[in-house]
């Protein structure tokens, strides 16, 4: 098979499978569990709830449900056929194994995107009903999603490539998570920009931890700036995931 | 003899365990069976074979070309992996499919290849299941079905009949010979003699990584035939079986163990001292509850070859 021409292929068996997966759907309830603190809050105290929604649903979201279903799916890419010993099926296709890693991405990425998504906009609806006829709640919702896909673009590339090196890989991007990117987006100066979280806030309306305990503060960088820092680093990621795949051999077992 | 496959100094470790070393090979057309006991270092040379590992030292080419991450070769070569694994959550027709779709056919074509190969091992009534619902045997026959989807020029079996039942070995030892009748090369790997012998009389004996000896497998089994054999026979009256068998010339030793009742025989003729047991038990009628033979295997046939 040519080229890449085997991507949608893949793209389509995989996307399939994984929808089908007992671990989609478990992800899946957990995406809907912020809409339903939404509604609660909602239910509670209509007049606080698009706050509610900035301050604490954001952080939901980007801090949390975001980069972790990035890891599980991002990391399993490679880890999962490693585990399963079902990588030789497709490495002895004749398609390039670029081909087989870029496929995989594609279909863990549109499944991510519908988890978080779907939780996303139902919390969003939740907030802001009685505004929904006002052109800037829906210019809002896409400054939330456009950062949502630019920040599921950027975590999974990068979890799916620790997944193409590291075996452990699930323990280090969760040390990555809720070590360096919740402490280190918090230092002064130049370092929070080493983190993936600084530039998703950056492109945020609200920042979720003003008047935090926290002395230090998010210094955003201009929205363009972040933009294109999300793109290029994801697309860095990707480029070292293929790159690394297409030439690691992977032993699957203990060999005879 | 074309070599479809070459192997010059090839060498392979993880860490300090050898998994073979320095290996001369050449494989032409033809049934080719690979021999050694568990960890001799078959599956090792399969998937540097298969592209799945990389030589640490030497090369090996198929069609004279590298294999590993040359994916273009795949059209051509088939493969079917020890391990028991699929995607277990597809039904058996989706993981056809699937291959049959990555190997380049479109829909259509990739369906009418997927049915073939489902039904040559036997499996298209079992097709919309999903393969966790195999027993391993069926796993077994889909992937065997994998690896000749499309007809591959080289079609290599790492223990294909593992599990197997034996209606399905005898049709998938037909199957390999039928690859062979049309000129294709087949390399499988076993650690069970009689497996290989079914299929082919070329056989490469692999031992600790090393290629012990290459050729006909009738001059292995007359060395495995002449190795002296230890054979324990559990009966209730040994000494009345020992009587009649002392006088049998391929006796070497005869043996009464301490805590068993029994006795245990060397022979340099285990085929000759089966035929002569046997005449002892229905002639004479004497009484044997168990007969194990706890040579009888490869491992024991190689350390006997090289003087252990």
């Amino acid at each position: 098979m040519k080229n890449l021409n085997a991507i949608p292929i893949i793209f389509a068996s995989f996307f399939r499978s994984g929808l089908k997966a007992t671990r989609t759907r478990v992800f899946m309830l957990l995406g809907l569990a912020p809409v339903l603190l939404m509604f609660i809050v909602r239910l509670v105290d209509a007049g606080s709830a698009p706050d509610f929604f900035s301050k604490v649903m954001l952080s939901l979201y980007f801090q949390l449900l975001i980069p972790v279903l990035a890891l599980f799916f991002g990391t399993t890419i490679v880890n999962e056929e490693l585990d399963n010993k079902t990588l030789v099926y497709l490495t002895t296709a004749p398609v390039p194994r670029r081909a087989v890693i870029l496929g995989k991405y594609l279909a863990a990425s549109l499944l991510l995107l519908l988890i978080v998504g779907c939780g996303f906009l139902l919390s969003f609806l939740a907030a802001a009903a009685n505004r929904l006829g006002q052109a800037a709640a829906w210019e809002e919702l896409g400054v939330f999603l456009g950062t949502s896909l630019l920040a599921l673009f950027c975590y999974s590339a990068l979890f799916t490539l620790a997944g193409t090196f590291m075996k452990k890989s699930i323990l280090i991007g969760l040390f990555f998570v809720f070590g360096w990117e919740s402490v280190v987006q918090y230092f002064p100066g130049v370092t929070q920009k080493f983190t993936i979280i600084h530039w998703i806030k950056s492109l945020l309306p609200v920042q979720a931890d003003q008047g935090g305990f926290l002395i230090f503060q998010l210094q955003p960088s201009p929205a363009l700036e972040s933009v294109l820092v999300l793109l290029i680093a994801g697309l860095i990621f990707l480029a070292a995931a293929v790159f690394i795949f297409e030439r690691k051999e992977y032993i699957l077992s203990d060999n005879a | 003899m074309t070599a479809v496959l070459r192997a010059e100094k090839l060498s392979k470790w993880y860490g300090n365990i050898l998994g073979i070393s320095d290996i001369n090979l050449e494989i032409g057309p033809g049934i080719t069976g690979l021999l050694g006991p568990n960890g001799a270092g078959k599956s090792t040379f399969l998937k540097i074979a298969a592209g799945q590992l990389k030589p640490k030292i030497g090369s090996l080419q198929i069609f004279g070309e590298n294999v590993f991450a040359n994916h273009r070769l795949f059209q051509r070569i088939g493969f079917c992996p020890e391990h028991d694994s699929a995607y277990m959550e597809m039904s058996g027709w989706r993981f056809i499919m699937l291959l049959a779709r990555l190997h380049g056919f479109a829909a259509e074509a990739a369906a009418a290849m997927s049915e073939k190969a489902l039904a040559t091992v036997g499996l298209l009534d079992s097709k919309d299941r999903t393969i966790k619902g195999y027993s391993f045997g069926m796993r077994q026959r889909l992937r065997l079905a994998s690896s000749i989807l499309h007809e591959p020029e080289l079609l290599m079996l790492d223990e294909p009949l593992r599990g197997i039942d034996p209606l399905w070995r005898i049709k998938i030892i037909q199957l390999i010979k039928e690859y062979e009748k049309q000129g294709k090369t087949v390399i499988v790997s076993s650690h069970i003699l009689p497996e290989i012998e079914a299929m082919t009389n070329e056989i490469v004996l692999i031992h600790q990584g090393k290629i012990f000896a290459k050729g006909d497998i009738q001059r292995i089994r007359g060395l495995i035939d002449s190795h002296p054999h230890q054979i324990s026979i559990h009966c209730p009256d040994p000494r009345r079986l020992a009587a009649k068998l002392v006088d049998n010339e391929y006796v070497l030793s005869l043996d009464f163990p301490v805590q068993e009742r029994g006795l245990t025989v060397k022979t340099n003729q285990r085929d000759h001292f089966f035929n002569a047991l046997m005449r002892l038990i229905a002639v004479d009628k004497i009484a044997v509850e168990e007969i194990t033979s706890p040579d009888d295997n490869l491992q024991a046939v190689f350390d006997y070859l090289i003087g252990k």
